[in-house]
């Protein structure tokens, strides 16, 4: 009987003051949205770096014809400067960093590049001689890449060494720098939430100021008079923490899984499903501060 | 049933208390009216018995029990044993009669099936049989007080407190609603009434505690509005203790 009661006075609530409900509602949608969407980019980079990680090595680029750097003057690298750079590689100063290396020839390198973009139109304007041979190098801890870099940079018939984990980096702090924004634009539309939900409590406690003054006086527990009001603003903050979540998945399964998946063949997104995680973070992230946002104002502006 | 044990009520420093060392005893089923000029401390009077306020010195015993000792999360169970009726009658608006009254029940959990049964009861107690579906703008002033005062009583409390419960309805309507509050008193329930009809009151002669500028200036059993009496310095009696007798006042006057 309460509990009815209870859900009776909670619609009614609701319709009552049905425009400021749904400002609640959009509001907290679009900032856990924006907190959602944060969440995700950190799930994705999380995902990247797991996949990238351990795949990515250090290259030591050989001179080839087009090579202009200092150490290629004598044009493409020879035999006899291959070999020697093998040997340094196996000697116990260099080989105490590395777990293992191969030599990709320039007919290899020309077969990962066709696979890698063999549905763009760049495969027919590169040609085999165009590819540097090089040495692909799979560090123990690939924070030593310095020391490679230095042993090897100013080796003859060695364009370049470049560490592909660098580039990554790169891409990885852009794509945290997106995040901390998205979080600062959340914070701020957060803050709106409360303050929103805020007066929207305070005005239904005043309109229904003669119900909860007669609540009182035929000894209505607190909870009874306050539950309403409380669940008003958690349902309303729920909602928004709903359709949040919906378009988090819509983004995710038709953009990441969808697009751009295709744009980017060998980049691994995060899956739709696991976007399903973020959901009941974002739910209980609305509803608590909308539930303890409420419970503050009550305790203000609603004698009990 | 209701104590007071010199009972001060201040509500700002330096101005006069709005009840000054009140000391009094209420029994239980006793009818009690509370008369006194406006500013006099009745209505503060009520409030501390419902611990909406709280007494700046002394303490208030109701059913035995120190509200000052209540805590806040008891204190709807100490209301569930008042029950108020205010001169404005304070009715929901969009609810009907029944739904009115039903609803004091719905709040303190009440089952349905106990809310089907008590509330036909009690509206035929104040008279209000056959008038269940009918909004409060729909009615008469004193029939809204009697909805008022079924709300007050269906959950059976022990006392009824009443402020000025006919300030607002015609002497005829008045005497109505008396009636209604004394059969609710003849079952048992310890009625305070705060007003200033003196007619009623002499009607119906019951104890009188009256108040002045916070103190109780007099406690009489079946008494009249005014003191017989005559308390030294009282200058404003307009009225003594029976009718004819201000006519003739009066009548010499003109
Ligand atoms: N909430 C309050 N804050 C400050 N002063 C108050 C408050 N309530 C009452 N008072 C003061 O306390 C005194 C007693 O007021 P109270 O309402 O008890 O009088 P009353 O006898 O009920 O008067 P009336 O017959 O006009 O209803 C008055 O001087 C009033 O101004
Ligand atoms: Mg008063």
């Amino acid at each position: 009987m309460r509990l009815l009661f209870i859900l009776g006075e909670i619609g009614s609530g609701l319709r009552r003051n049905l425009s400021m409900v749904i400002s609640v509602v959009l509001v907290t949608f679009v900032s856990l949205t924006f907190v959602g969407a944060a969440g995700m980019l950190q799930m994705q980079i999380n995902q990247m770096k797991g996949y990238w990680y351990d795949k990515v090595q250090v290259a030591v680029f050989l001179c080839n014809d087009g090579s202009t750097a200092v150490g290629c003057a004598s044009g493409p690298a020879t035999k006899e400067q291959q070999d020697n750079l093998q040997a340094m590689l196996e000697s116990p100063a260099v080989k105490q960093y590395i777990n293992d290396f191969q030599f990709e020839s320039q007919a290899e390198a020309y077969k990962h590049f066709k696979e890698q973009f063999s549905n763009s139109p760049i495969v027919d304007s590169v040609s085999q001689d165009q590819l540097p041979a090089s040495f692909r190098i799979n560090m123990k801890n690939p924070e030593k890449y310095q020391i490679i870099s230095e042993t090897f940079s100013s080796q003859p018939g060695v364009e370049t060494v470049s560490d592909q984990r660098q580039v990554l980096e790169r891409i990885f702090s852009w794509m945290n720098g997106a995040s901390v924004a998205a979080m600062g634009v959340a914070a701020v539309m957060i803050f709106c939430a409360v303050l929103l939900i805020t007066t929207t409590i305070r005005l239904s406690a005043f309109s229904r100021r003669r119900e909860t003054g007669i609540m009182r006086l035929v000894g209505a527990s607190k909870t009874v008079i306050q539950l309403p009001f409380i669940l008003e603003g958690v349902i309303a903050a729920v909602v928004g923490a709903l359709l949040a979540s919906v378009t988090l998945w819509l983004m995710a399964h038709f953009w990441l899984n969808g697009d751009l998946s295709r744009q980017f063949l060998n980049t691994p997104f995060i899956s739709s499903t696991q976007v399903l995680v973020i959901a009941p973070v974002l739910i209980a992230l609305g509803g608590g501060l909308a539930g303890i946002s409420s419970l503050l104002t009550l305790r203000r502006y609603l004698k009990v | 049933m209701i104590r007071f044990e010199n009972v001060t009520k201040v509500y700002e420093q330096n101005a006069r208390p709005a009840l000054d060392s009140v000391s009094l005893e209420i029994n239980r089923g006793e009818f009690t009216f509370l008369v006194g000029a406006s500013g006099s401390g009745k209505s503060t009077f009520l409030r501390l018995i419902l611990k909406e306020d709280k007494a700046s010195s002394g303490s208030v015993y109701v059913a035995g029990q120190n509200v000052a000792n209540i805590s806040s999360w008891r204190v709807p169970k100490l209301r569930r044993g008042i029950g108020v009726v205010f001169q404005d009658f304070r009715l929901l608006p969009q609810k009907n009669v029944f739904a009115n009254v039903a609803f004091a029940m719905q709040v303190i959990g009440k089952s349905r099936s106990i809310i089907r049964e008590t509330v036909p009861e009690v509206l035929k107690t104040v008279g209000l049989e056959g008038k269940e579906k009918r909004m409060p703008h729909e009615l008469s002033g004193g029939e809204q007080q009697r909805v008022a005062i079924a709300r007050a009583v269906v959950n059976r409390p022990g006392i009824l407190l009443a402020d000025e419960p006919t300030g607002n309805l015609d002497p005829i309507t008045s005497m109505g609603i008396m009636g209604v509050l004394d059969k609710i008193n003849q079952n048992g329930t310890t009625v305070v009434m705060a007003t200033h009809d003196d007619d009623i009151v002499n009607e119906m002669r019951r104890r009188v505690v009256e108040l002045k500028n916070g103190k109780v200036i007099r406690d009489e059993a079946k008494a009249l509005y005014t003191s017989m009496i005559p308390v030294v310095g009282e200058s404003r009696r307009l009225k003594d203790a029976s009718g004819e007798e201000l006519n003739r006042a009066q009548g010499a006057q003109l």
